[in-house]
This record gives C-alpha cells, sequence and structure tokens, in this order.
C-alpha cells in the first residue's frame, strides 16, 4: 500500500520544482494580465495595489477596451496599421523568401564550402546576441559612418532617393524595421528548411532529373510540395512570435530618450506590442497596458489551439521532417 | 535506342577513387548487368550514365554522341531507382505521368501513354493511389512504368529487385527480362546479385573496387573467368581456391600445395610453368568427382568432415589436410562424416591464377 | 522523334546552370553582403583607430579595449567599471543555467520514463507555453516583481530576474531534456532495477551520465539565453551598478552625440565572446534546439 501510494507521489515530487516554476513565471502573470486589462491601474494607485491586490484603489472597470475598440485612443489605428505591415512583410520574409534562400543554398549550390559559408552567414542574425545586431544595424545605416547609403549608391540608387536618416524618415524607418526584423527571420526559416531539404532522399531528387526535370523544376514540383509541413510550421510559429516581438525595435528605435520610449512613434516603428509596453513602463499605465496586452495573448491562445488542430502534436515538435 | 560507350571514364570524390578507368561498350539493344560487391562503383557508374555525376575524366557516347556535358534531361534515359523514389505527394497516375508533362506532351496524348504502361504491367487498377498505399512489388511496377513511358533510348536499373520478397523476385526477374526483350530498349542493370545478373543479362561487367574486372557473358564468365575476383564471385557456393606450386618431376608437371600433389594435365604444366610457379588452383564445386574405393592415379585423397543436403544435390565438405574443399555431389550419396574419400578434379576444367597477380593463367 | 542537335542541346543546358547561380547570386549571396559587412566592421573597428570604407582597419590600436583596465567614458558620462558589470552577466546566466538544468532534468526524467495521469496533458500544455510568446508577460511580471518585494532592490532584483527568466526557460529545457532521455532504451534501466538498484540510484548512476549530453545543451542553451537577457534586465533594473552588459551597450549606444564607435565595437565584441565560442564548440546540438525552440 505504502509503495503505491510512493508510486503515484513519486512523478509530482520529480515535477513539482517544474510546475512551482511554471507557476511564478507562466501562470500566475497569465491570470494577473487578464485581471489588469480590467482595472485601471497605475503609477497612481500602483503601491496601494502592490500591498493589497483587493486594495478598493483599483477599480474593476471596461474603460480599457473601450478606448481600444472605440478607438478612442488615437494612436491605436496606427499602431495596428504598422503591426500590420510589420507581421505580413517580415513573416513573407520569414516563409517565403527563407525558401528561396534555402533552396539556393541547399540544392542549388553544389559547391560544398560555398553552401557552408553561406549557412554560416545567414545564421548569424539568428545567433548574434540581439543588441551587438541592433549596435550594428546602427552603424551599418549611419548616414555619415554606415555603409548603407554608400553601398546602395553604388549599386545605383540616385543621392536624392536616399534618406538622411534611416531611422527617422518614415517609409525608410519601417523598411528598416523590416530589414532588421527580416534578417533573423530569413535566419530562423532558412534553419528549418535547409534541414527539411537535407532530409529529403537524394532519391527523388535524382528521379526527378533522369525523367526531365530542369533544377527549377527540382525545386518547384518535388522540393517545395515536400516542405508543406515545414512551411506551414514557420509561417505557424512565426506569425506568433512576431504579433508579440518588439525586441528589435526597442533596441534601435527606443534609444534616445526616456524608458523605451524613444522615437518609434514618430518613425512609424510602433508596434502593437512595443506600444503596450511603452503605455506600461513610460506612461505607466498598467491597466490600460495590460489591456492592451490582453488582446495579444487571446489572438496567441487561439492561434496556438489552432495549430494544435492543425499540426497535430507530433509535426509541431518536429519541424524540419519531410514526410515520404 | 543506342549504343552506349564508356570510354575511359573515371570518377573521384575527393581522394576516393570511386570509379576508375572504365571502358565499356553496351550494343544497342543489350541488356547488360554491372555486377560487384557494394562499394565496387556501380552505382556511381550507372549515375555517370544517366548524366547525375559528371565524370572526373573520360567521355561517355550515346551512340557518336558525347553526352559528358549533358545533364540527364537532354539524355533520354529511364530510370528505376534501388528505393523507387516515387514522388509521395503524387498519385501514381502523376507518378507516371510526370516526365511527359516535363516534355511538354499533349494532355490526351499523356493519358493514351499512361494508361498504355500502367496495363502493360498491369497496375491501371492502381492509378488513383498515393505511393504510400502501394506494397512492395506494386512500388516497382510504378517504377518501372515511370522510367518507361518516356521510350527511353536507355533504361537503367539500379538495384531494381533488392527490396523485395524472395518470391516476387524470382517472378519479376523473368518479367523484366521479358519486357526488355519486347521494347527491345538498351538496358543497364546494377545488381550485386550473381543470380540475378546470370539469369537476366546478355552480357555482365564485373566490377571491383572501382575497376572493370570483366566483361562478357554469363558462360564465359562463368567458365573461363578471368581472375581470382571473379572466379571467386561468380558460382555460389563459390570456387575452391587453393594456393600451391607447379613442381616438375620426371618432364610432368605438378600443383603441389601444403596438403596435396595433383598432376596437371600434360601441356598446361609447360605453359604455366614459363610464366611463374606460384599459383592458385580453383575448381568448381561440381567440378570435382567423388570417388569412392579406388580411382585412377591422379586423384586427391581426403576425409568427409560435413554434409549438407541441398535437396537436388549435396553439398560435402571435404577435409585434404588444412584445405577444406566444398564438392556438389549426387543427392543419392551416401557419406558419413569421418569417411576416407578420393577426390578426381575434372581435368579439362581446372583454372589457375598467379598467385602475384591474380590474373588466370589458363 | 526529332532532335536538336548536340550543340543547341548543350548550350541550352549552359544557359540553364547560368540561370540557377545568378539566382544563387541574387537571393543568397548579394543579400548576405551587409551581413559580412557588419561583423567586418565589428571586428576590424574594435582594433582600429580608424577605419576606411567600412571595414578595412588602419591605424591598428588597442585603446579601445581601454574599458578591460579603465573607467569607461564617453561623453561627458562616465560608465561604471566593466567589471562588476560583466559579473552581473554572468551571475545572471549561471543563475539561469543552474537553475533550468537542476529543475529540467528532474521533470524531463519524469515525462519520459514515469507513468501518471495527465501526462499526455502536461506535454501538451508544456509545448503550448513554449509556442506562447512570453513577452507579451512582461507588465504582469512586473507586479509579481514588486509584489515578492524584489523591484528595486538591487541585487535581488537580478534574483528575481533569474527565477524569471529561468521560468520561461524550463518548459522548453524540460522538453529538449524529455527527448534526451526518450533516446535511452528502456532496457537498460530494467537491468538496473533487476539488479536492485532504487530507482534513485538508477537515475544518479545509470541515467544522469547518459544524458550528460542533453544536460551540457540545456546548459549552454539556457547560459547563452541568460546571456543574452536584454528586456528584463532593461525594464525591471533601475540601479546602473546592477545593469548587465547588453542594458550597458544598449544606454551606450543612446549617446548618439557623443557615440565612440571603436569602443562600443570593442565592448561588443567582448560581450559576443561566449556566443562565439559556445555556438563553435556545439553548433550541431544548438542549432537543433534553435530550430524546435524559438522566440523570434
Amino acid at each position: 500500500m505504502a509503495r503505491s501510494i510512493g508510486r503515484r507521489l513519486l512523478p509530482l515530487l520529480f515535477l513539482a520544482p517544474m510546475l512551482l516554476m511554471i507557476a511564478l513565471a507562466w501562470v500566475s502573470p497569465l491570470v494577473l494580465t487578464v485581471y489588469l486589462g480590467f482595472t485601471d491601474l497605475s503609477i497612481k494607485n500602483f503601491l496601494a495595489f502592490v500591498k493589497d491586490f483587493f486594495t478598493d484603489k483599483v477599480s474593476i472597470t471596461l474603460d480599457n477596451f473601450r478606448r481600444i475598440f472605440y478607438a478612442e485612443d488615437p494612436y491605436v489605428g496606427e499602431t495596428l496599421r504598422v503591426t500590420v505591415l510589420y507581421v505580413v512583410s517580415v513573416l513573407s520574409i520569414n516563409a517565403i523568401y527563407a525558401l528561396a534562400l534555402s533552396i539556393a543554398i541547399a540544392y542549388f549550390t553544389k559547391n560544398e564550402l560555398l553552401s557552408m559559408i553561406l549557412r554560416v552567414t545567414w545564421l548569424l542574425p539568428r545567433i548574434t546576441p540581439g543588441i551587438i545586431y541592433a549596435l550594428m544595424w546602427i552603424w551599418f545605416i549611419d548616414p555619415k559612418y554606415g555603409l548603407l547609403n554608400e553601398m546602395l549608391r553604388l549599386m545605383g540608387v540616385p543621392d536624392s532617393w536616399l534618406p538622411d536618416s534611416w531611422l527617422l524618415r518614415k517609409p525608410y524607418s519601417q523598411m528598416l524595421m523590416i530589414m532588421i526584423n527580416g534578417y533573423v527571420g530569413a535566419s530562423f526559416g532558412m534553419i528549418v528548411y535547409t534541414a527539411a531539404i537535407k532530409s529529403i532522399p537524394p532519391d527523388l531528387v535524382n528521379a526527378a532529373l533522369v525523367d526531365g526535370a530542369s533544377e527549377f523544376q527540382v525545386a518547384r514540383r518535388i522540393i517545395i510540395p515536400l516542405l508543406k509541413w515545414p512551411i506551414l510550421f514557420v509561417t505557424a510559429w512565426q506569425t506568433l512570435s512576431l504579433l508579440s516581438s518588439y525586441e528589435y525595435i526597442l533596441m534601435v528605435w527606443g534609444a534616445g530618450s526616456g524608458q523605451g520610449y524613444g522615437i518609434a512613434r514618430s518613425a512609424g516603428v510602433m508596434v502593437w506590442s512595443l506600444y503596450s509596453y511603452t503605455k506600461a513602463f513610460a506612461e505607466h499605465l498598467y491597466g490600460y497596458a495590460s489591456a492592451l496586452s490582453l488582446i495579444l495573448v487571446a489572438i496567441g491562445l487561439a492561434l496556438i489551439i489552432l495549430y494544435f488542430k492543425i499540426f497535430g502534436f507530433r509535426r509541431l515538435m518536429e519541424p524540419s521532417r519531410v514526410e515520404v | 535506342m543506342v549504343r552506349v560507350t564508356l570510354d575511359n571514364v573515371s570518377k573521384f570524390f575527393g581522394k576516393v577513387k570511386a570509379v576508375v578507368d572504365l571502358n565499356l561498350e553496351i550494343r544497342d539493344g543489350e541488356f547488360v548487368a554491372l555486377l560487384g560487391p557494394s562499394g565496387c562503383g556501380k552505382t556511381t557508374t550507372l549515375l555517370m550514365v544517366a548524366g547525375i555525376y559528371k565524370p572526373t575524366r573520360g567521355r561517355i557516347l550515346f551512340d557518336d554522341e558525347d553526352v559528358t556535358d549533358l545533364p540527364p534531361k537532354d539524355r533520354n534515359i529511364g530510370m528505376v531507382f534501388q528505393s523507387y523514389a516515387l514522388y509521395p505527394h503524387m498519385t501514381v497516375y502523376d507518378n507516371i505521368a510526370f516526365p511527359l508533362k516535363l516534355k511538354k506532351v499533349p494532355r490526351q496524348e499523356i493519358d493514351r501513354k499512361v494508361k498504355e504502361v500502367a496495363k502493360l504491367l498491369q497496375i491501371d487498377e492502381l492509378l488513383d493511389r498515393k505511393p504510400a498505399q502501394l506494397s512492395g512489388g506494386q512500388r516497382q511496377r510504378v517504377a518501372l512504368g515511370r522510367a518507361l513511358v518516356k521510350e527511353p533510348d536507355v533504361l537503367l536499373l539500379d538495384e531494381p529487385l533488392s527490396n523485395l520478397d524472395a518470391k516476387l523476385r524470382i517472378l519479376m526477374r523473368a518479367e523484366i527480362k521479358r519486357l526488355q526483350k519486347e521494347l527491345g530498349i538498351t538496358t543497364i542493370y546494377v545488381t550485386h546479385d550473381q543470380v540475378e545478373a546470370m539469369s537476366m543479362a546478355d552480357k555482365i561487367a564485373v566490377m571491383n573496387k572501382g575497376r572493370l574486372q570483366q566483361y562478357a557473358d554469363p558462360q564465359t564468365l562463368y567458365n573461363k573467368p578471368a581472375n581470382l575476383f571473379v572466379a571467386g564471385f561468380i558460382g555460389s557456393p563459390p570456387m575452391n581456391l587453393v594456393e600451391g606450386n607447379i613442381v616438375e618431376e620426371n618432364g610432368t608437371y605438378y600443383f603441389v600445395s601444403s596438403s596435396f600433389k595433383y598432376r596437371l594435365p600434360s601441356g598446361v604444366g609447360e605453359l604455366i610453368a614459363s610464366e611463374t610457379s606460384s599459383v592458385i588452383l580453383g575448381v568448381r564445386p561440381e567440378d570435382i568427382k567423388i570417388v569412392l574405393g579406388d580411382g585412377d592415379d591422379n586423384v586427391i585423397s581426403g576425409t568427409v568432415y560435413v554434409v549438407e543436403p541441398l535437396g537436388r544435390d549435396l553439398l560435402v565438405n571435404v577435409k585434404v589436410g588444412e584445405t577444406l574443399f566444398k564438392i556438389l555431389a549426387p543427392a543419392d550419396l551416401k557419406l558419413e562424416p569421418g569417411q576416407s574419400i578420393l577426390l578426381a578434379p575434372n581435368e579439362k576444367r581446372i583454372h589457375l591464377f598467379d598467385r602475384k597477380t591474380g590474373r588466370a593463367v589458363i | 522523334m526529332a532532335r536538336e542537335s548536340l550543340r543547341k542541346r548543350k548550350t541550352k543546358a549552359l544557359l540553364r546552370r547560368a540561370a540557377v547561380v545568378a539566382v544563387i547570386l541574387l537571393v543568397a549571396v548579394i543579400p548576405a553582403i551587409p551581413i559580412w559587412m557588419m561583423y567586418g566592421w565589428l571586428v576590424s573597428q574594435s582594433f582600429s583607430g580608424r577605419v576606411i570604407l567600412g571595414i578595412l582597419p588602419s591605424k591598428l590600436t588597442l585603446d579601445n579595449w581601454r574599458f578591460l583596465w579603465s573607467p569607461i567614458k564617453m561623453g561627458e558620462k562616465e560608465y561604471p567599471n566593466i567589471w562588476p558589470i560583466t559579473m552581473n552577466t554572468l551571475f545572471l546566466a549561471l543563475g539561469v543555467a543552474g537553475l533550468v538544468v537542476m529543475v529540467s532534468s528532474l521533470s524531463g526524467y519524469a515525462l519520459s520514463r514515469m507513468d501518471f495521469k495527465g501526462r499526455t496533458g502536461m506535454m501538451q500544455f508544456i509545448i503550448a507555453l513554449h509556442a506562447f510568446p512570453s513577452v507579451i508577460l512582461l507588465i504582469a511580471l512586473f507586479v509579481i516583481l514588486n509584489k515578492l518585494g524584489l523591484y528595486g532592490k538591487g541585487f535581488m532584483t537580478l534574483v528575481g530576474i533569474v527565477l524569471i527568466k529561468a521560468g520561461l526557460e524550463i518548459p522548453m529545457a524540460t522538453w529538449i531534456i524529455k527527448g534526451f532521455f526518450d533516446a535511452i532504451p528502456w532496457d537498460l534501466e530494467w537491468a538496473a532495477l533487476v539488479d536492485g538498484c532504487s530507482r534513485w540510484r538508477v537515475w544518479r548512476s545509470v541515467i544522469l551520465p547518459l544524458v550528460l549530453p542533453g544536460i551540457g545543451a540545456v546548459s549552454i542553451f539556457s547560459f547563452l539565453s541568460g546571456w543574452s537577457e536584454f528586456l528584463l534586465v532593461f525594464t525591471y533594473v533601475a540601479q546602473e551598478e546592477y545593469y548587465t552588459l547588453p542594458v550597458m551597450i544598449y544606454h551606450m549606444i543612446g549617446e548618439f552625440i557623443h557615440i565612440d564607435w571603436g569602443m562600443l565595437a570593442a565592448l561588443g565584441l567582448f560581450y559576443a565572446i561566449p556566443t562565439i565560442i559556445f555556438f563553435s564548440v556545439s553548433q550541431k546540438v544548438l542549432l537543433r534546439i534553435y530550430v524546435g525552440g524559438v522566440k523570434g
């Protein structure tokens, strides 16, 4: 009898530390975000709230959502537009450009040394610590010291098209935002896709070549159809992470004045999640910021459930597996 | 249909020499098997003919056209892979139609040809299925159909039967041979199975370590192996090989090993002795007669070690000193382990190889 | 069938190959030029007083590395000495790695080997967490940190960040370690159990040595993730002396007018050293982890 209780308790014993940590870092903030979204928590009543979660200085309200959905906050619309621009363009780089890149590197490039050099190169953005990556971009786009304008001039772009500041001039700053995140995204897509391409049996490609396919036809009619699941995986995964990511934008544009507020808004790169962040940590409107986050949380949860439905458990865990 | 010529072809992968100075001519409509152990370069050779590998040196000709630099697309070949390599995302119909679609053949014609081939291979019931839903034998037929539908000049088969079970293998062996004769396509067939090669091919190219060992028709290969490797590789159970020397005594030549002495037929001895004295004697298991009681004077005496009944005949293992002979004997022969017997090799069918070079001397 | 002449076919084949090469150039090589330039600049700038054309070093000097032995000054502002900041970063990284490894090797084993009610559900939960973007939770975590009394408490704030960061990493780490446990054949464990070991001893003396590579991978991975952590420290740490390297670099970049590219490049390189080392040593395993578990 004692043994069987022990047997039942043992897994719990092993899992307890993990559950505790998950409760601290995931579950309680998740619940708290939901709660805070319906409050008017701000710098004014924050200390009272920290002392006592049920203080009457914090009132429960739907105001936050009214401000968001009835466009009482004039910036919500613009933020939404920037977010859509950001997610859609970076996502296409992630899923489509990275696919072309991977086929070029892992299939078209027959020279193994060159293939390896390219792979390592395209890996760098992803594995470099974010702040160094941001630092290099800030240098690269600097009109005086950097090389971007120089490079574009060499490629024949007329001077009048080049901005005096990539950080501040509007369409350019948004292009920059897409490039900075796009390189990292391409890097991620490439890791998944090249692994998947390498796992396609060489005989399949050879068979297509013998059947009379050119290299392009092999790519279009054999490789891409076989990468169906990896492509879906990258798209799904990146949609979720792009919706909430703002770290690079904060590092590049937030640098300026104030905690993270920076010049993101005037540069037109204020995405939804960054907006929520600045509302919380620059304006100290914790309740409103949580409401903004809560919308992302809801989208995130809905997407995760959807992905479980589409992919099933196994495919979600082995993104690079090609089903033959 | 075309004649395929490999002219001094070599293929190196870095330091690894996969194929070295291969010369081979496959005549129009001929069925040639490339035979050898795994890693002998036979698949590499096939992939060079297909155009997937480019030879490091040498030329490949289809008729008189140098196709060495042409990609597979421009060679009009059909190929069946060991893994069949059916496209998993396409139905059987689309798999077979794929080569035609790439050639931009009109739709109706594609349809007609696919159905024709499917009928020929008896897979017309399966056209809507995906490869994953097929059995091994069915996949094999689909792969064959895909290779044949474009009416190739050359058909390349890479171990097409190795993934089938034994019974199906024997069935398909006959069928592929019949199909090849019927369509008259120049065919190169890669295999490591000598029975397959012997039973199907018009000519066999035996390869080892990237080099061609012998290129001949099956009978010649069996009766006149050009060297030790071919002798040992072809035939099952394999040829008995014994190291020894040629010794002359009073004008008669003997083969002398550590455990026995055997008189060579007149004329043969002189011929060999003029080249070398250290040789290897080879006799096939069916070319040794077991003599009970007294035989003529040129016999070898040994004791029965173990007897393996094979049904049609007996495989008798005989110890002669330290040497073990394998001998095929009639099934009705009664033998006991330990029994003393005499062995009489067929004088006309013994082989002698130079021990240094491995080449056959007679 | 009528055939094109051999020469025509050869020309066509050459043209097709040329098109393929053009695609490689256009898609993979030319867009990679900025990457090469940036890294080239980082290295050459850190060792030279002036760079020509952005990437060619001239006037080789170690002056940019002076932060290693003297206080950092940029413009009017003086920054804290580099070594305490490095120690903070190291503390954060080691703390996260240690905590993650301890917790996730226990839970990874349980999920791989023990049979209990709700096991599948828990695995799905872990995958879901792993997919969920944790940055959204920053605000609520800030409240929790305050509630725990760890905000604005100097070193204790860093401890709080270690706890949070480790908690965020644990679902993925658990999953990875579970994968390594899964790869160990069951017979081995049974054999040991039959030999009379207790389950605990089996774990310590039979299984653990076999999953050490997995544990190594997870430690490196969580060390790097703690080492590069930016947002949590940036948001929750107010006192300069408890900054970590990335946050200090961030604030130095902020000095637009007095920006000292040479020193920033050197500092950046200094900060990247662990990443470079770990990646060149164990890139295969790390890549596998990156594929499965990326937050971007």
